[in-house]
């Protein structure tokens, strides 16, 4: 069981938080072409190696964190509350 | 393509004459004699005998400089793919790599369940023709895959994955395929250690009732395969990692490894785990998400259940092997990532999850976990066929069920590569449905898989 | 076997228990005796069952699974593996672990013999044609016979056996936090364990036997004095916790370390899960078998197998021995050996060149054979060839240990992360003085990168006051002591002897030979993994401890490569096999109870398990219920409807931006349906948001989505538009909800309710008023129509949910009033064609093929799933849902009935259907492809038992009234408020005690003075404030998220979230105590909103020395003083609940006094809902301390 270095919290075990995916920015919903569109979607890097990510802590401080991942490894470093 | 196509029709350089397209449950491996090699009894009471030795089951070989196909990805899709380009199209000149041994990935961590009773029309077509080929694979490898068929029961704990089973069950029937749902008390009889009593937490109102469905030997599966494309010519390199695709002008030329650089006009994207990062090696992005799926088995116990027992709810499936073992699936894990160390999370939620469908199991013991890597996609559908680079096909996005695949996806996979057309039974599983925004049904109604 | 042939392959009756031995475990004043495969056996108190068996002459005690060889004892220990035993109803018990015990029933688990065909046949058949990977090769055709010969192989499966009795026992687990875990209690354990402690560390010191001292243990008078020495020198440190007879069985990610333990009384096994700061890890050695022909007869065992039996047991091993030593333990085994009156016939030592052939016998060992052919007549062969470290939890470190041709072993490699350590014999050889040496070390640097750690992590914590005492020795930035060197030890060298000339067994449980592994090397199976797969060698039950490095070592053989270069497998948890039970303990599944739930029990309702929720499906006759709906009124408990309170001058926009529809002109004292759809187009939830006030709404959602909607929101404001001013606060169970629908609702509500003038003028369909009903204020009306009847929604506030239910039924009786279930709902909304998202939808529908055409509104600038809808518009794809009636109205498709066009091409399928006992026929939802959604084209449906009916497209969704015309009731002159009893409020948790009233409240009176208690809070006051958590209103409030306090007026602020503060304060005060904090905060003149949650949240508080202990069982969080000290607030997961914790330590149930010795006393708070099952879970855990409830501790004042 990780622990997930919440900014607000402290570690907690990854249990408290839901994943919420890589970090993607949205689209202009106004200009956005299918193509563009759906790329927000449904593509993600899926890197192997350090990845920035969303996680919503749902058993603590509710509040949606910002975090780094190694994604071999698990290890995690913080990178601010979502902004 | 010309430049791939050519070599390809005119058969390959290590002197097989392609014979042509032969689909279907052809008998044994085509091309040479296997009398002095075949398994059976018989031989078996020879070799006993004489106490001479098998001879290897596949050989090794130096990197050739080229290849027609080449195929990445040593597991049972990419041995299925070689084995049925050189059995049903003669294409013998091919190379399958893996970076480490045969089946080690997921081909060798799945829980080897088979069943065809999916949602969608296209799903059900296309797992039920994959059913068809594994209940002949044995015959047709020379090599017992010890299918065993055992029936599949897909538990429903509340209306909603009632109503679920049986919009299954309808689709099913439409295509012909043998599934219905049955009511607790027909489970009490298949499965009598499962509580099928309503004061429970989640009470079983029914199950979906698959009878062709079963469990096969998954590292059998691969062997099988692996021997008999190497009966047909194809080259198996072990221990060979691919470190990239050269492409020029939208089009393969070459893969590069750590053994040397190969080259051909055609390179088939068969891993699983890893998919994302080969397919980036050609300049191709995926709508891929890599997530572990964990497994877990018992000790043996004397046999007690027969079926494979799956629910949805509760994440869990579980079918005892000849052997006695339990073994046990869940659904994925909460998060992406390429780690295979597992969780104690996992065990702790199957167990749990065990008991409440079968408390009698409290005393028996977990002896190892396992974990594998899963290519998950939007739609819970492969990506299968071309991309848009020319001569990079990709055979992906496999999820949690590209075992029971295996076979079907490698003769597609083959049809497609030989006769540069998308086979029509895969025709939905195309890379461009998301551009299109065109997903396939598999998501209406998300269920756990296996 | 039958246990026939057990008794034949016993060589003698007599008893082969030795005088007694000066470290024996036994205890000889007690005796007692046991079922051995239907013959009673004696045993004393210590004895194992393999002890005792063995010391009643018995050798055989299994057979081999495949070839069916007779197996004795090999090890003597918990991974010998001819003696996995049946004991009970428990299968594969480790005999040679398992403590005898009186009445025991013991039995072999082997089903071979039952096979009909001569034993001996089968084992020479076997050895030759059960050759590696024979099942593949044969039973290939034809294929028709596979399944027949299969069921004959399913008999090979030896092993235990289930039983359908077996009850779920009481298993369990609990969470650690030690900063010094120690896996291994024998010389070096114990000896790392004492220097942690010693230098301030938290220990836990794990051993897998029965007691601390490893080989101490059976070692000579100068070992036990060491081993008496250390054991009392553990004994006396407070700060090492022992566990005995548990296993540390993997180690996972960021030390995770999970540890079975066994014997507990009333517990089987207990799962430790702990969050370890440094793992040390100290198994020390195990011996590995030899490959020689015979090697696994019964009598051929291992030195310490020899040792452990005459040492331990007093248990005479065999009466003539001949023994291969290639170390000093084979030497001392001799000496044992020759103490214990067993005449040892030759030494063979290894040392000088000595070795073995084969070894005679069947059942039993009668000779062993030289090389020359020289055979010794023996009964006992025992083996001291050399040592296999157990390195799975390095393993599983990340370490890939690396082959040592001197010492012939597997030693720790360079890749330990550095919480990770070796101890001990595992990291290299030395007398007894160089490993206590080295342990030593390790322990002290284990405590000291431990504490540096601890004290890193505690510092960051939001729930540290600033005055919170440091970790133990870890004051300042320095690290808590200095590093000290570690001596390295010396690798001595090892004869390197894995097999003889013969070929032998390798892997004793799975009977693999190392001429199978040959075998399977020359046909191409020549790597670690896959010889692994082909011969499931290392696969069985002793899971690689005994064969794994023969296995690499005799593959390395046959591939003329080197153990060093061939590497091993991959050592996977668990180390050793635990229990189902274990790993699952107790299981929390929380579920959630509406407040009118005794009601419903009254009334005899049949209970629906929806999600967390337990429903009422229906009251015994669902038609009628909906009868009395259509004709009359009826009433439903609707509770679990999701419910947001909504506050902030951007409420609107925000709703423009979830909604498909339009918001921004809704009317105060207006309500509206809305459907919000994923960014995909697809549709994700619906229900109806009423606005209370200028800028405050209440949002309603599904039932099954309203915790994820609630963070679709939250998603949307943190991350898209942090800066819009909105407060979302989840009030589902604040209220409790009750729809009351059917042409006298208005009536019937009109009896009750005050301050509400609910003529159609005054209160028009899709209003909201609030007011006050059967005498309780704050009531949320609302006047809309799921069902297509005229129907009020009554939220009231949750603890008077019960009093208003009963006031309905009562006051109705005259109206005929009938309370009703989902199942009638479900009927009744179908009539009106109202869709259920996820039933009439599913993971693909999108908007506008949900038939939501007049409410998708693209003319705004933008919405959660705009774009897609754009182009599904454009295109007009999808399916279609529509209304369909089959043309025979006596037959209802069941639902998910699929819709068939020519050749069974499928059209579409049936999504809802039901008979409509208000029309008299079956009526139905559908989706279908657009081009055959048109009103009245004609379907065909296929039905579950093949007959394909007529259907008809309706010209709406609704069946039942499309024109909505039951909305306009007759009205009736306004009624007179109807008197109703007093209002009593409820707590979600039964009354302990004698039930009284404090200030409204129902509750117990017990004061049990008891040394752990649980007891009721839940009438407290309780006001949740929001505002920036950096903002003035937080300095005014006081307490920082993490923290709490008293204020001036005596009321509990509590830190509950960044930004967020809940208020609690006595019983009866919330509305004066909403007042205060409303004027406290408007001064402050910041964005800010409080709302009353009195209602919202079950409260209880958990008081006693042990209360720690009792949280340690459901609760991942480690409450020592430095992260969890005095007056600490957290929001955590408390048996998989999610639940707000304060710690206020107290001296008397409730009150806090100045000094006096303070108690641990933690108040817990979760969703009123789920209050009832936090209460037993904390009952449940704290079962053990004995924990007893209290009632409501308060000072008894009006009445």
């Amino acid at each position: 069981m990780i622990q997930l270095p919440c900014p607000w919290c402290g570690p907690r075990n990854v249990a408290e938080f839901r994943y919420a995916g890589e970090a993607t920015a949205r689209p202009d919903p106004r200009t956005a072409e299918p193509q563009q569109w759906r790329q927000y979607l449904y593509h993600r890097r899926n890197a192997c190696g350090w990845v920035q990510e969303n996680w919503y802590h749902s058993a603590g401080c509710r509040k949606y964190i910002r975090l780094e991942r190694e994604t071999l490894t698990n290890q995690t470093r913080p990178a601010g509350a979502a902004r | 393509m010309s430049a791939g196509n050519g070599a390809i029709g005119n058969g390959s350089s290590n002197g097989h004459p392609g014979n042509g397209h032969r689909p279907g449950n052809g008998s044994g491996p085509a091309g040479r004699s296997t009398r002095t090699t075949g398994y059976s009894a018989f031989s078996l009471l020879r070799h006993g005998l004489t106490k001479s030795a098998w001879p290897r089951a596949w050989r090794e070989h130096d990197l050739q400089r080229s290849y027609d196909v080449v195929i990445v990805g040593g597991g049972i899709h990419g041995l299925a793919t070689a084995y049925y380009l050189a059995r049903n199209h003669g294409i013998h000149n091919v190379a399958v790599l893996d970076r480490a041994y045969l089946g080690g990935g997921g081909s060798g961590r799945n829980t080897a369940i088979l069943r065809s009773n999916y949602l969608t029309p296209e799903g059900v077509r296309f797992y039920d023709r994959s059913l068809e080929l594994y209940r002949h694979l044995a015959a047709d490898l020379n090599f017992n895959v010890m299918f065993s068929r055992r029936g599949h029961l897909t538990l429903a704990h509340n209306d909603a994955s009632l109503r679920t089973m049986r919009w299954r069950a309808e689709v099913n029937k439409l295509q012909g395929v043998d599934s219905e749902v049955i009511d607790p008390g027909q489970i009490a009889e298949l499965v009598p250690y499962l509580d099928t009593s309503d004061t429970v937490r989640y009470p079983i109102l029914g199950a979906l009732y698959h009878p062709p469905g079963g469990i096969v030997r998954h590292d059998a599966v691969v062997w099988g395969y692996a021997r008999a494309a190497d009966r047909l010519g194809v080259h198996l390199h072990q221990q060979t990692e691919v470190t990239g695709i050269d492409v020029v002008d939208g089009q393969v030329r070459g893969v590069r490894t750590n053994r040397g650089d190969i080259a051909t006009p055609i390179v088939v994207n068969c891993t699983a785990g890893w998919s994302t990062l080969v397919s980036d090696l050609a300049g191709v992005s995926m709508p891929v998400q890599t997530f572990p799926l964990q497994a877990a088995v018992t000790e043996p116990v004397r046999p007690f259940l027969d079926a494979v027992v799956v629910s949805g709810t509760l994440h869990v499936y579980v079918s005892q092997t000849d052997r006695g073992e339990l073994v046990f699936g869940a659904s994925v894990d909460p998060f992406t990532s390429y780690s295979m160390r597992g969780s104690l999370d996992f065990v702790e939620g199957l167990a749990a999850h065990v008991l409440e469908l079968m408390p009698a199991l409290s005393k028996m013991r977990l002896l190892r976990q396992w974990s594998g890597l899963c290519d998950m996609t939007p739609d819970y559908s492969p990506i299968m066929g071309t991309t848009p680079v020319e001569g990079f096909y990709v055979d992906v996005g496999w999820g949690t069920y590209g075992f029971k695949a295996g076979p079907v996806s490698g003769e597609a996979m083959a049809e497609a590569i030989a006769t540069r057309a998308t086979p029509e039974i895969i025709a939905a599983f195309g890379l461009d449905r998301f551009g299109r925004g065109d997903l396939v049904g598999e998501k209406g109604a998300a269920a756990v898989g296996h | 076997m039958t246990q026939q042939q057990v008794r034949t392959t016993t060589t003698s009756t007599g008893s082969h228990r030795l005088d007694v031995q000066p470290g024996e475990l036994i205890d000889r004043s007690r005796g007692f005796t046991f079922s051995w495969n239907g013959r009673s056996v004696p045993a004393f108190e210590g004895d194992t069952i393999v002890s005792a068996v063995a010391a009643a002459g018995e050798r055989v005690f299994s057979r081999s699974f495949k070839y069916h060889r007779p197996r004795g004892l090999l090890t003597a220990d918990h991974h010998d593996p001819g003696t996995i035993l049946q004991v009970d109803d428990e299968p594969n018990v480790r005999a040679g672990h398992r403590r005898a015990a009186p009445g025991l029933s013991v039995s072999s688990q082997n089903t071979w013999p039952s096979l009909r065909f001569d034993v001996k046949a089968v084992n020479q058949l076997a050895g030759r044609f059960l050759a590696p990977g024979f099942y593949y090769k044969t039973f290939i055709k034809p294929e028709r016979l596979w399944p027949a010969y299969e069921k004959v192989l399913a008999r090979f499966a030896h092993a235990g056996v289930i039983s359908p009795q077996t009850a779920h026992d009481y298993y369990d687990k609990r969470y650690a936090h030690p900063d010094v875990l120690v896996a291994g209690g024998g010389p070096a354990g114990m000896t790392a364990a004492l220097a942690a402690a010693a230098a301030g560390a938290r220990v836990l010191l794990v051993d897998e036997q029965h007691e601390l001292g490893g080989h101490l243990r059976w070692g000579d008078e100068a070992d036990l004095a060491v081993l008496s020495e250390l054991r009392s020198a553990v004994a006396a440190s407070p700060t090492i916790e022992v566990l005995t007879n548990s296993v540390a069985l993997a180690r996972y990610d960021e030390n995770w370390v999970a540890v079975v333990q066994r014997d507990l009384p009333g517990i089987p096994e207990r799962l430790i899960k702990a969050r370890v700061g440094t793992l040390v890890v100290a198994p020390g050695l195990i011996e590995r078998p030899y490959v020689f022909a015979g090697n696994d007869v019964p009598g051929v065992m291992l030195s310490t197998a020899v040792r452990r039996l005459i040492n331990l047991y007093a248990v005479r091993p065999g009466s003539r021995a001949v023994v291969l030593t290639a170390n000093d333990d084979g030497d001392r085994a001799v000496r044992d050996l020759r103490r214990a009156g067993v005449e040892v016939a030759h030494v063979v030592d290894a040392r000088e060149g000595g070795d073995v052939v084969r070894v005679h016998g069947r059942s039993g060992v009668r000779a062993v054979e030289l090389p020359g052919g020289r055979k010794i007549e023996a009964d006992l062969f025992v083996t001291a060839i050399g040592w296999t470290a157990p390195t799975a939890l390095l393993n599983m470190s990340g370490d890939r240990p690396v082959y040592s041709p001197e010492a012939a072993r597997f030693l720790p490699g360079d890749g330990l992360p550095p919480e990770v350590m070796a101890a001990g014999g595992i990291a290299g050889d030395g007398d007894l003085d160089a490993l206590r040496e080295h342990a030593e070390a390790v322990g002290t640097n284990a405590a000291r990168d431990a504490l540096d750690r601890r004290r890193r992590t505690r510092s960051g914590l939001p729930t540290r006051a600033t005055d919170t005492g440091t970790v133990p020795g870890g004051s300042g930035a320095a690290p808590a002591v200095e590093p000290v060197p570690v001596p390295t030890l010396p690798v001595r060298s090892h004869p390197a002897l894995f097999r003889a000339s013969t070929h032998g067994m390798v892997d004793f449980s799975e009977d693999v030979s190392s001429s199978d592994i040959t075998t399977a090397a020359r046909e191409g199976y020549d790597s670690a993994e896959l010889v692994k797969r082909y011969t499931t060698a290392t696969m069985g039950p002793a899971q690689g401890k005994l064969e794994l490095v023969n296995t690499v070592a005799v593959l390395a053989e046959a591939t003329g490569s080197t153990i060093a270069a061939t590497g091993t497998t991959v050592w996977r948890p668990m180390y050793v096999p635990v229990t189902l039970g274990a790993l699952a303990g107790r299981i929390f599944e929380p579920v959630r109870r509406s407040p009118m739930q005794p009601s419903h029990d009254r009334l005899g309702a049949r209970p629906l398990v929806a999600g967390q929720w337990i429903r009422p499906d229906h009251y015994g006759d669902p038609a009628a219920e909906v009868r009395a709906v259509r004709e009359r009124v009826g009433i439903i408990d609707v509770t679990p409807i999701g419910k947001l309170d909504l506050r902030g001058p951007d409420v609107a926009q925000l709703l423009n931006l979830l909604y498909i529809n339009k918001w921004s002109k809704l009317g105060v004292g207006r309500v509206r349906y809305g459907v919000m759809c994923a960014e995909d187009g697809v549709v994700l939830d619906d229900g109806v948001t009423g606005r209370l006030g200028e800028d405050h709404y209440l949002m309603s959602t599904t039932s099954s989505g309203a915790a994820s909607v609630w963070e679709w929101v939250e998603n949307w404001l943190q991350t898209e538009h942090p800066d819009w001013q909105v407060h979302v606060t989840p009030v589902t169970t604040a209220y409790a909800s009750i729809n009351v629908a059917g042409p006298r609702s208005r009536e019937l509500v009109g009896r009750l309710v005050e301050g509400v003038d609910l003529s159609e003028d005054a209160f028009g369909y899709m209003n909201v008023r609030t007011g006050r009903i059967a005498g309780v204020d704050d009531c949320v009306l609302w006047r809309i129509g799921f069902t297509g009847e005229l129907s009020y929604e009554l939220h009231v506030p949750a603890g008077y949910g019960l009093h208003v239910w009963e006031a309905l039924l009562e006051h109705g009786r005259d109206l005929g009033v009938s309370p009703f279930g989902v199942e009638a709902q479900r009927i009744l909304r179908l009539e009106k064609g109202h869709l259920i998202v996820g039933q009439d939808t599913d993971g693909l529908t999108k908007a506008y093929s949900a038939g939501l055409d007049w409410a998708i509104k693209l003319d705004k600038d933008d919405f959660a799933g705009r774009t897609e809808l754009v182009w599904q518009q454009a295109d007009g794809a999808g399916p279609r849902l529509v209304g369909v009636q089959p043309v025979d109205g006596s037959v209802v498709p069941p639902e998910a009935s699929q819709i068939v066009g020519e050749g069974s091409r499928i059209l579409g399928r049936i999504t809802s259907s039901r008979m409509s006992p208000t029309l008299g026929r079956s009526i139905c939802l559908a989706q279908v492809d657009a081009a055959f959604a048109a009103p009245g084209t004609q379907l065909t449906v296929y039905l579950p038992d093949g007959r394909r009916i007529a259907a008809r497209v309706t010209d709406h969704l609704a069946h039942v009234d499309p024109e909505g015309a039951r909305q306009r009731v007759e009205e009736g002159a306004a009624p007179q408020p109807a008197r109703t009893a007093e209002p009593v409020a409820r707590s979600p948790l039964e009354p302990a005690g004698t039930e009284h009233t404090v200030a409204g409240w129902a509750v117990g009176d017990r004061v049990s003075g008891a040394a752990l208690t649980l007891a009721d809070l839940g009438p407290l006051a309780k006001v949740a404030v929001r505002a920036a958590h950096d903002g003035r209103v937080a300095r005014t409030l006081g307490p920082a998220f993490g923290r709490s306090q008293r204020d001036g007026t005596g009321a509990l602020v509590v830190g509950s979230g960044p930004g967020e503060w809940l208020v609690l304060d006595a019983p009866g005060t919330q509305a004066a105590l909403r007042e205060r904090l409303a004027g406290l905060v408007a001064a402050d003149g910041e964005f800010a909103s409080v709302v009353d949650l009195t209602h919202g949240r079950a409260l209880m508080v958990l008081r006693g020395a042990q209360a720690p202990d009792v949280l340690a069982k459901v609760c991942a969080i480690d409450l020592s003083e430095d992260s969890v000290p005095n007056g600490a607030a957290m929001r955590t997961s408390v048996a998989k609940l999610v639940t707000d914790l304060v710690r206020e330590d107290t001296t008397a149930p409730g009150e806090v006094t100045e000094g006096g010795e303070l108690v641990p006393t933690y108040l817990l708070h979760c969703e009123r809902s789920s209050g009832e099952y936090l209460y037993d879970a904390l009952l449940d855990a704290g079962a053990e301390f004995d924990i007893v409830t209290d009632g409501f501790p308060w000072p008894q004042t009006e009445e």
